[in-house]
C-alpha cells in the first residue's frame, strides 16, 4: 500500500504557548478512510489545516500525495479536495454555478467539468436542484453540494472537517453512503469527527486525539477488541453490601467495577457467562433491579484511553450499539 | 492568474448584482450628498443672501473655477466620496468571505495567492465604477443639477470615465488589501472610517483649494480625491482641453496612477501576508 499521507512528530504551537498539536505521527494508505476522532479542541482541525496547507508547522513534517506541505504547498493543493466545517458556498449563485466556479479554480476544462458535475449531482441527489440558487437550499442540501464542489477536479485525497456536524440523522446517514461510494471508487478520505459512531461506521482506521496527541489508533474493531468483551451493568434492588468479591468469583467474569449503586462486569465470553451470573445471583437470593448489556463501542474505547467519557455539549451521542437485554431495563 | 482573478471577482460581482442592496444604499447616499448637501451648502446661496456681498455671483464663478452652479462643481467630488464609501459598504464582502471560511477555501485551491487579491480588487473596482457612473447620471436630474460645458464631447467623456476608473482602482487597491488582512467587520469599519473622513475633508471634493488654509493646501493638492475631482472638473466645466489644461489633466492622471501602483504594491503585500499559512 502506498502511504498517501504521512505525518512525523507534527507539532503546532500558537503563540504564545498553546500547543494545539503535540508531536503527532500517523500515516494514511491510499484508498483508505481515515478518521480523526476527538472532542472539540483536541487538535483535529489544526491537523487538517496543516495537511491542507492552511496552517504552518511549528515542528515535524508532513507529506500529502508525496509532497511536503511546507516545501511544495502548490503541489499538495493540486491533489486534494477540502470540505471545511463551515459552508463556503455562495448563496446568490445557483448550485451548478457554484460547481463551475470551483471547476475554474481547479483548472478543469469546461466540458469535463460539466460532465463531472452531472455525475456528482446525481450521486448526492441534487440533480433536480442544480438550477436553483443555493439560498433556497436546506442545510443538508448545502452540505451535499459543498461535498461535491470539493470533488469536481477528481482529487486523490478528500479532506473533510466534521462533515456531518449539526445534521439530522437521515442526512448524516446519506452522507456516509456517498462517502462510502466515493471511497469504493478509489478516493482516499481523511476526516475529522467528534461523532464516535461516524468514525466507527465509516473509517477503516481511526486515530483518537486528545489534548493535541494521538492516544490510540487502529481499526474500529481492533480498538474495540482491546476492551476484552462486552460489559454487563447490574443494579440490585436491595442491600448496600459490596458484592464485588461475590460477582468476581462467577465463572467467565473478567473484571468487576462498582460505580455508584451499579456493577460493571466485563465478559469476554458473554454467551457462557450470562447463564452462570443469573443462576448465581438467584441462588444468593438477590433481586435484580436493572440489567443491561453493552457491546464494546468507540465510546468505551474513548473512555478507556482518555479516562473520561466523550460528552459532547452540542448533541447527545446516538449509540446504536448498546441494547437492553431484559425487558423493562433501561438502555444505557 | 488572470482567469482565476476573473473567476473570483466575477463570482462576487454576480452575487452583488443579484442582491443589489449595497448598490442602492450607495446611490441613496450619493443622492443625499447631491440634493441635500448640494443645495443647503451651496455657497451661491450664502453669497446672494448675505447682507454684505449681496448678489456678487461673479465671486462664486471665480472661486469655483467657472462651474455653472455648485452641483456641477460638487458632482466630481461626490463621485470621489461615493467611490470611497463604496469600499466600506461593499468592500466588507471580502471581510465576510474571510470570516465565513471562503478565503480559506480559496487558499486550498491550486491558484496564486495574488489572484485572491486581484479578484477582490476587481469586484471593488466594478462596484465603485458602477456607483460613480450612476452618481454622474443622477447629478443631471437633481434640482439645480449638473450642467456640462457647451461642446462637451466624446473625448471629454472618455477622460471622465478614465478618471473614475483610476480613482476606483486607487481605492480598491488599498481597501482590498485591508479587507483581506482584517479579521472582523468591526475592525474593517473602524479602519475604513478612520481613513475615510481625513481623505474626504482634506480633499477639494466639496470646496475649492482657495478655501483651504495654507497648511492644509499641500494635503488637499496631493489627495487622490482632489486629483480625480480636479481632472473631472476640467472636463465638465471647460471641455475640449488645450495647452496648460491638458498638462494639468495629465498631471492629475499620472498622480492617480502613482497612487494606484503604490497602493497596489501595498495591497499585494498585505494580502500575501494575510494569506500565508500561520
Amino acid at each position: 500500500m502506498t502511504k498517501i499521507i504521512e505525518a512525523e512528530c507534527l507539532t503546532k504551537v500558537f503563540p504564545p504557548s498553546t500547543k494545539a498539536v503535540d508531536g503527532v505521527s500517523f500515516s494514511v494508505d491510499e484508498g483508505e478512510i481515515f478518521g480523526f476522532l476527538g472532542p472539540n479542541g483536541a487538535g483535529k482541525t489544526t491537523t487538517i489545516r496543516i495537511l491542507t496547507t492552511l496552517t504552518s508547522i511549528t515542528e515535524g513534517r508532513a507529506t500529502v500525495a508525496g509532497h511536503d506541505v511546507k516545501v511544495a504547498p502548490a503541489e499538495v493543493r493540486q491533489s486534494i479536495g477540502v470540505v471545511p466545517q463551515e459552508v463556503t458556498l455562495d448563496n446568490e449563485l445557483k448550485g451548478i454555478e457554484n460547481l463551475m466556479l470551483s471547476a475554474k479554480l481547479q483548472h478543469v476544462k469546461k466540458s469535463d467539468a460539466l460532465e463531472r458535475a452531472g455525475e456528482l449531482l446525481q450521486l448526492v441527489e441534487l440533480d433536480g436542484a442544480s438550477d436553483r440558487r443555493v439560498r433556497t437550499y436546506s442545510g443538508g442540501m448545502k452540505r451535499r453540494l459543498q461535498l461535491i464542489t470539493a470533488l469536481i477536479h477528481r482529487p486523490r485525497i478528500l479532506f473533510l472537517d466534521e462533515p456531518t456536524s449539526g445534521l439530522d440523522v437521515q442526512t448524516r446517514t446519506k452522507i456516509w453512503e456517498y462517502l462510502k461510494q466515493l471511497n469504493s471508487e478509489g478516493l482516499t478520505i481523511f476526516m475529522t469527527t467528534h461523532y464516535l459512531e461516524e468514525a466507527d461506521q465509516l473509517s477503516h482506521r481511526v486515530a483518537i486525539m486528545d489534548h493535541g496527541r494521538i492516544v490510540v489508533s487502529g481499526s474500529p474493531s481492533e480498538l474495540k477488541e482491546t476492551l476484552h468483551g462486552d460489559v454487563l451493568t447490574l443494579e440490585f434492588s436491595d442491600g448496600t453490601a459490596d458484592l464485588t468479591p461475590f460477582l468476581s468469583r462467577i465463572e467467565d467474569v473478567a473484571e468487576v467495577v462498582r460505580s455508584g449503586g451499579a456493577y460493571r462486569l466485563k465478559l469476554p465470553k458473554v454467551e457462557t457467562a450470562l447463564p452462570g451470573i443469573v443462576a448465581s445471583v438467584a441462588a444468593k437470593g438477590l433481586k435484580i433491579k436493572q440489567m443491561s448489556l453493552t457491546k464494546p463501542t468507540m465510546d468505551q474505547v474513548f473512555l478507556e484511553v482518555t479516562g473520561r467519557s466523550m460528552r459532547d455539549a452540542e448533541e447527545p451521542q446516538s449509540n446504536g450499539m448498546s441494547h437492553a437485554l431484559v425487558a423493562g431495563v433501561e438502555a444505557k | 492568474m488572470i482567469s482565476e482573478s476573473l473567476a473570483i471577482g466575477g463570482r462576487a460581482i454576480t452575487k452583488w448584482l443579484r442582491n443589489p442592496f449595497a448598490v442602492i444604499a450607495a446611490l441613496i447616499q450619493a443622492t443625499f450628498w447631491l440634493v441635500l448637501f448640494g443645495n443647503s451648502f451651496n455657497p451661491a446661496n450664502a453669497v446672494s443672501s448675505s447682507p454684505l456681498g449681496g448678489g456678487s455671483l461673479g465671486f462664486f464663478q471665480q472661486a469655483f473655477g467657472g462651474a455653472a452652479n455648485y452641483i456641477t462643481f460638487l458632482t466630481p467630488g461626490v463621485i470621489g466620496i461615493v467611490s470611497l464609501t463604496t469600499m466600506s459598504f461593499m468592500g466588507v464582502d471580502v471581510v465576510l468571505d474571510r470570516m465565513s471560511g471562503y478565503l480559506d477555501m480559496l487558499s486550498t485551491c491550486p491558484i496564486p495567492r495574488t489572484s485572491i487579491y486581484f479578484g477582490a480588487m476587481l469586484q471593488n473596482v466594478a462596484k465603485a465604477m458602477a456607483t460613480a457612473l450612476v452618481t454622474f447620471l443622477l447629478a443631471f436630474f437633481v434640482p439645480n443639477g449638473l450642467r456640462l460645458v457647451q461642446g462637451f464631447n466624446g473625448l471629454d467623456l472618455a477622460g471622465v470615465l478614465l478618471t473614475f476608473a483610476l480613482l476606483s482602482l486607487v481605492f480598491s487597491a488599498l481597501f482590498s488589501g485591508i479587507a483581506i488582512s482584517v479579521k472582523s467587520t468591526d475592525s474593517f469599519f473602524a479602519l475604513v472610517n478612520f481613513l475615510t473622513f481625513p481623505i474626504m475633508f482634506t480633499s477639494t471634493a466639496l470646496f475649492p483649494l482657495g478655501f483651504f488654509p495654507s497648511w492644509m493646501k499641500p494635503f488637499a493638492q496631493a489627495n487622490p480625491v482632489s486629483l480625480a475631482s480636479e481632472a473631472t472638473r476640467l472636463l465638465i466645466v471647460k471641455g475640449s482641453l488645450s495647452g496648460a489644461q491638458v498638462s494639468s489633466f495629465a498631471g492629475d492622471i499620472i498622480g492617480l496612477m502613482v497612487y494606484g501602483v503604490l497602493f497596489g504594491v501595498l495591497g499585494i503585500l498585505m494580502a500575501k501576508n494575510a494569506l500565508r499559512p500561520r
